[in-house]
């Protein structure tokens, strides 16, 4: 009982300090952009290069997939579905699990054994306000962004090889990727990334603020941080296709 | 430094936007084309068509289904959203069904005169127009899994029938067959020999049939001289005559029939009575038979012969002692 509301009092706590911080837009909204652009448009490239791959080889499977009696147009509509739906999302989100997670985790990890932190709240800087909240907001933005950039590109990539390495035309491919899309395979894309850019996120700003015991410590929270972001980003993928699909 | 930042991150979610709005335009081929107008379909099952799905007029892409939401008493209400709204035939119906082989549906409006030749389907049809009130009433085809349903259980009994039919030509069977084909060659064999034989006969027929006709040539040749000669004959006035002649034997054959019409009435009752004569000698002598009557007894009982022949041997030796002793039987006296 006693533990139970521990709990209750740490998620209030946590709450309070979030609203606090959110609040504090003074602090956080200078470095927004800054954070946006690190988090977000410098992990463009590793993202397109995820997708361009993605498209290929989803191309290739398809066609490898159906022969016979399935229609060659459904490859268009097997990389549009796979794409928006499911891996550009998802492993777009993965890989900026690994950068941008570890990026933020070690970055305030290191500011913690090197008690910068601490130095800040002398400063009378709220920590959350100016290490926690313009990360998580710059990751939820631009997960979303940045998914759908790989997205288009990912399609066009599966267009691209369908025209050329397999015996489909255009017009079979935009049939095929036309016949069975809903606007939904769209937002359902880009909601999924921005929780999972508020994930990842917030779980780099935790454990960084939880680093201990100096480069080890720092070490170990990056690894955590990256760990427990791609665990979390499959585990809301099940969650949303089980909620919105 | 700042300066840059804002200007990279707002060309990536500009570029992000833009990217966004127009793929998602383009693939759903939505945007300004004419004015749209928002059709009601009444369908008691859309079976498998989902919100987005086309909508077609003639095989053309009109429109999408907007929103499916179900009705009062068991309908299902499908807005249709259709651009062209004047090409919207006079008495519009829906037929939603399978646009191909994999799972995709669509909704076809059509006129209600060109409805498919389907009893189920008009059924639905009639059933929702009925109920339609305004709206456009619609009907389902079966989807491709309840057509590869029934395609199943159909080939389920041409694979029992098969089985019954390949159990029924066992080998007992077949050896039977083998039999009723040897016999059926001995056969014909016989209708061979018999035709050969039979060919002979008609040979022999034809070559009668031949002679025949010869004669049959020179009869008409003989009947045509004939006919020449009448003709002769009715050019001289002798047929005149013969008919003259035939009319009064066909007076006399007349009267010739009358005598006999009276003779033959004559004769009619001289049978009957001949025949009760010999009916009732028939009775009588059928009753002689049976030994009725006093002739029938005599006839049958040889007792009343035997006495009769002692009675009249008793009469004699009684005759013979009369007149032997007269006086032992007559008395004559005076006084």
């Amino acid at each position: 009982m006693k533990s139970a509301r521990e709990i209750v009092s740490f998620i209030g706590g946590a709450a309070l300090r979030a609203w606090r911080s959110l609040r504090d837009v003074g602090t956080w909204s200078p470095l927004l952009v800054g954070q946006m652009r690190r988090l977000g448009v410098d992990s463009i490239p590793i993202a397109l290069f995820i997708a361009v791959f993605t498209g290929i080889v989803l191309a290739l499977l398809s066609s490898y997939i159906f022969t016979g009696t399935v229609p060659n147009y459904f490859v268009g509509a097997l990389v549009g579905k796979t794409i928006m739906l499911e891996l550009g999302p998802v492993l777009t989100g993965m890989a900026l699990a690994g950068r941008v997670g570890a990026n933020i985790a070690a970055e305030i990890g290191t500011m913690k054994v090197t008690e910068q932190v601490d130095a800040l709240e002398t400063l009378a800087y709220d920590p959350g306000s100016y290490l926690v909240v313009p990360r998580v907001l710059a990751a939820t933005v631009m997960f979303p962004v940045v998914t759908a950039l790989a997205i288009g590109v990912g399609v066009l990539t599966g267009w691209f090889t369908a025209i050329n390495l397999l015996d489909l035309t255009t017009l079979e491919f935009v049939k095929g990727l036309r016949m069975f899309y809903q606007f939904k395979d769209l937002w359902f894309g880009l909601i999924k990334a921005a929780s999972f850019g508020l994930v990842v996120a917030l779980t780099g700003c935790l454990r960084g603020l939880a680093t201990q015991n100096g480069a080890e410590g720092v070490g170990r929270e990056t690894t955590r941080a990256v760990v427990i972001g791609c665990e979390a980003i499959l585990a809301l993928d099940a969650f949303w296709a089980l909620v919105l699909l | 430094m700042k300066r840059t930042s804002e200007f990279s991150v707002g060309l990536v979610i500009v570029i992000a936007v833009v990217a966004l709005v127009v793929a998602g335009l383009w693939l759903g081929q939505v945007g300004p084309r004419g004015p749209k107008t928002l059709q009601v379909a009444l369908f008691r099952t859309v079976g498998g068509v989902k919100v987005g799905d086309p909508v077609v007029l003639r095989g053309v892409k009109v429109g999408r289904v907007e929103a499916i939401r179900l009705a009062k008493d068991d309908w299902v209400e499908t807005d249709l959203r259709m651009t062209s709204p004047d090409e919207l035939p006079p008495n519009p119906i829906a037929i939603a069904a399978s646009a191909s082989l994999f799972g995709e549906w669509q909704v076809a409006v059509m006129d209600s005169s060109r409805v498919p030749n389907d009893p189920e389907l008009a059924r639905a049809l009639v059933e929702a127009r009925h109920n339609a009130s305004g709206r456009m009433p619609g009907a389902t085809l079966p989807d491709v899994g309840q057509l590869t349903a029934q395609a199943s259980r159909i080939a389920s009994d041409i694979a029992v029938v098969t089985n019954r039919v390949s159990s029924a030509f066992d080998s007992q069977s077949i050896v039977d067959i083998r039999s009723s084909v040897r016999d059926l060659r001995k056969m014909a064999d016989r209708l061979v020999n018999f035709t050969q034989a039979q060919t002979t006969a008609l040979d022999s027929v034809v070559n009668n049939a031949s002679t025949s006709s010869t004669s049959i040539v020179s009869a008409s040749k003989h009947l045509q001289a004939t006919l020449e000669r009448v003709d002769s004959s009715t050019a001289s006035g002798e047929l005149s005559a013969l008919v003259k002649d035939a009319r009064a034997a066909t007076a006399d054959i007349r009267s010739a029939s009358s005598d006999f019409k009276s003779l033959a009435s004559s004769a009619n009752s001289q049978r009957d009575n001949l025949t009760h004569i010999l009916t009732a000698t028939d009775v009588v002598l059928t009753r002689l038979e049976k030994g009725q009557g006093t002739l029938g007894m005599m006839s049958r009982d040889s007792t009343l012969y035997l006495e009769m022949t002692k009675t009249v041997v008793q009469l004699r030796s009684l005759l013979a002692d009369v007149q032997a002793n007269p006086r032992r039987y007559f008395r004559f006296s005076v006084f």
